[in-house]
């Protein structure tokens, strides 16, 4: 081989190997992002398109374009408004009451993090949230059963009449909201015990020198510290909730009445059981645009917190 | 009393009412699983069942054992499949330079926000078309992919702490990028594997929704059939409980152990703990 034609064959066989390198690359990342376009974007598109169509499960070859009259229809169906402001309420309080009483417990664990009784106890109160949503909702069915239902006995021990708990369609809705928020409350404190970790000790010697009260160093050290990682959590919690859907299956399916019907159940009962798959699509469509723009907005406020 | 005891004697009964209040709905379940049907609504209740009465586990396991059987399968063929996708794609993400990189995360991370719901039609009539339905490989497929995103997320955080010179040794080396994931990447990220094969092998255990619409008959995993012991009519409360008892086995085991890794888990690495 002469000199000549090495230096030609030289580049040819670089570019060789840049392009089988940058094919194998390309194969790591390839599989999984075809997947993903297969199970989240075609779903996606097609139920928007769904969604501006009457459309019927059983009779799909004769779908009508009704451009948004499907949407239109939503906002004036007063279970479906219904089902807006439930999630919107349930969402709301359980998220509260997961930070109040997550915030209570995170520092009730946090007293106790070097003993091995508190990381004992810990672990055992963690495990609700990763229970499947369905033995939740059992769970407190059969709690909350109102003649044999542990729940009422007791109460009836204390002197109180026995509850509706999930009859009751002015209680069905605090109940679902009370399962909800048992089950995610160990979330927030595990959150916030992270965060409470975080705070360098030398920060409460100080405050202790300086006689600041609990409430100041709650209100000056602790909430501070941990707002960043409450906010995740904030975000995490509504996604979750707007997409709940099995806790309300099991235990109330969205009654008495209206009164728990929350948007995925109503998008649910649209597909599979009146098979009014536009109507359905279109109710799963607005659940993921105000997933997505609650999203914006708390990332947005997380950020300019941060930067603060 | 010391000045220690008494600082956490008061934090201590706090926590033991916390973890009453968390652990006790529970173990009510559990002691319902030893009790006859009679004893289950018993007034005043039977505080403590016969824990020889097994009955109900042997009712329960002996209709619904092919059902229990699906769920394992399923979730294990969905673990193994979304690790596989999703630890190259985690690996290419943190070490490949390229345009877009940023954006490709981002859109992984959103495509979590998708609600199953919407998937539920289109991915019905799919698999419809290729006469899956009612198949476990229908829901395979499905839980695997609906867990990339989180896995891939997770995944990242750990890759990311495999030290660069040992990436850039292999690189000078010789080695390929695959033989670097393999030999280098993997073994060191050993641990959070485990964590996002755990996490994913528990979202695939409790999902509901997907299997409801996917699976009739032969394909039904064991919430469907934990579900379906609701009636109108009636609530089979002895099955229930012996079925949400060995239903909640895999996830206690796994809190129990992954205790540690559950905030940066269900965080997908946004926070660390």
């Amino acid at each position: 081989m002469s000199a000549s034609e090495t230096a030609i064959a030289r580049p040819a066989s670089r570019r060789l190997a840049r392009s089988k390198e940058r094919m194998e690359r390309l194969m790591f990342l390839v599989p999984a992002g075809v997947y993903l376009v297969a199970l989240t974007i075609f779903p996606f598109v097609y139920s928007v398109y769904l969604s501006l169509h009457q459309a019927k499960l059983t009779k799909l070859h004769r779908m009508r374009f009704i451009g948004f009259d499907n949407y239109a229809e939503l906002f004036t169906d007063s279970l479906f408004l219904d089902a807006c402001r439930n999630i919107a309420v349930l969402t709301v309080s359980s998220i509260t009451v997961e930070i109040l009483i997550g915030f209570f417990a995170a520092k009730v664990f946090f007293s106790l993090r070097e003993t091995r009784v508190g990381a004992v106890l810990r672990s055992a109160s963690i495990v609700p949230m990763m229970i499947t949503p369905i033995c939740i909702g059992l769970i407190f069915s059969y709690i909350f059963n109102p003649n044999l239902g542990i729940a009422n006995f007791l109460l009836g021990e204390i002197g109180i009449s026995p509850l509706g708990w999930f009859s009751d369609p002015s209680l069905a809705l605090a109940t679902v909201i009370l399962i909800n928020s048992w089950q995610w409350t160990p979330f927030m404190m595990l959150l916030m015990l992270a965060g409470l970790m975080s705070i360098p000790a030398e920060q409460y010697e100080a405050a202790e020198i300086e006689g600041a009260k609990w409430y100041h160093i709650a209100a000056w050290i602790e909430i501070p510290a941990i707002r960043g990682i409450v906010l995740v959590g904030i975000i995490l919690r509504v996604i979750d909730n707007l997409r709940l859907f099995d806790i309300v299956y099991v235990t109330t399916r969205g009654g008495p009445g209206s009164s728990t019907e929350i948007v995925t159940f109503f998008a649910y009962k649209q597909d599979f059981q009146y098979f009014q798959v536009g109507y359905g699509s279109a109710a799963a469509v607005v659940i993921l645009f105000a997933s997505v723009i609650i999203t914006a907005i708390t990332v947005k406020y997380l950020r300019s917190a941060e930067d603060d | 009393m010391t000045r220690r005891t008494r600082s956490t004697i008061l934090p201590l009964i706090g926590a033991l009412i916390i973890t009453l209040i968390f652990v006790a709905p529970m173990v009510w379940m559990f002691l319902a699983s030893f009790k006859t049907v009679s004893g289950i609504f018993s007034i005043p209740p039977q505080w403590v069942p016969d824990f020889t009465y097994t009955d109900n586990y042997v009712t329960m396991l002996k209709d619904d054992w092919p059902y229990l059987l699906n769920s394992v399968i399923v979730t294990v063929g969905a673990t193994i499949l979304c690790v596989v996708l999703a630890l190259p794609a985690a690996f290419g993400l943190t070490n490949f330079r390229f345009r877009g990189r940023n954006f490709l995360a981002d859109w992984i991370l959103s495509t979590r926000m998708m609600p199953p719901i919407a998937a539920g039609v289109p991915l019905y009539m799919v698999f419809n078309g290729f006469g899956m339905l009612d198949s476990i490989w229908a829901l395979i497929i499905v839980y695997a992919g609906f867990n990339i995103p989180f896995a891939v997320w997770v995944a990242m955080s750990f890759f990311r702490r495999v030290p660069r010179e040992l990436i850039e040794a292999a690189q000078l080396e010789g080695c390929s990028w695959t033989q670097t994931f393999l030999k280098v990447a993997l073994p060191v990220s050993k641990s959070g594997i485990a964590t996002v094969a755990t996490f994913v092998f528990i979202f695939a255990w409790n999902e509901l929704l997907m299997a409801l619409f996917l699976t009739t008959r032969a394909a039904k995993t064991f919430p469907v059939v934990i579900s379906s012991y609701v009636t109108t009519g009636n609530t089979f409360w002895e099955l229930v409980a012996a079925a949400s008892v060995i239903q909640a086995i895999p996830p206690i085991i796994f809190t129990l152990i992954m205790q540690r890794h559950i905030v940066s888990g269900l965080t997908m690495g946004a926070v660390k703990d």
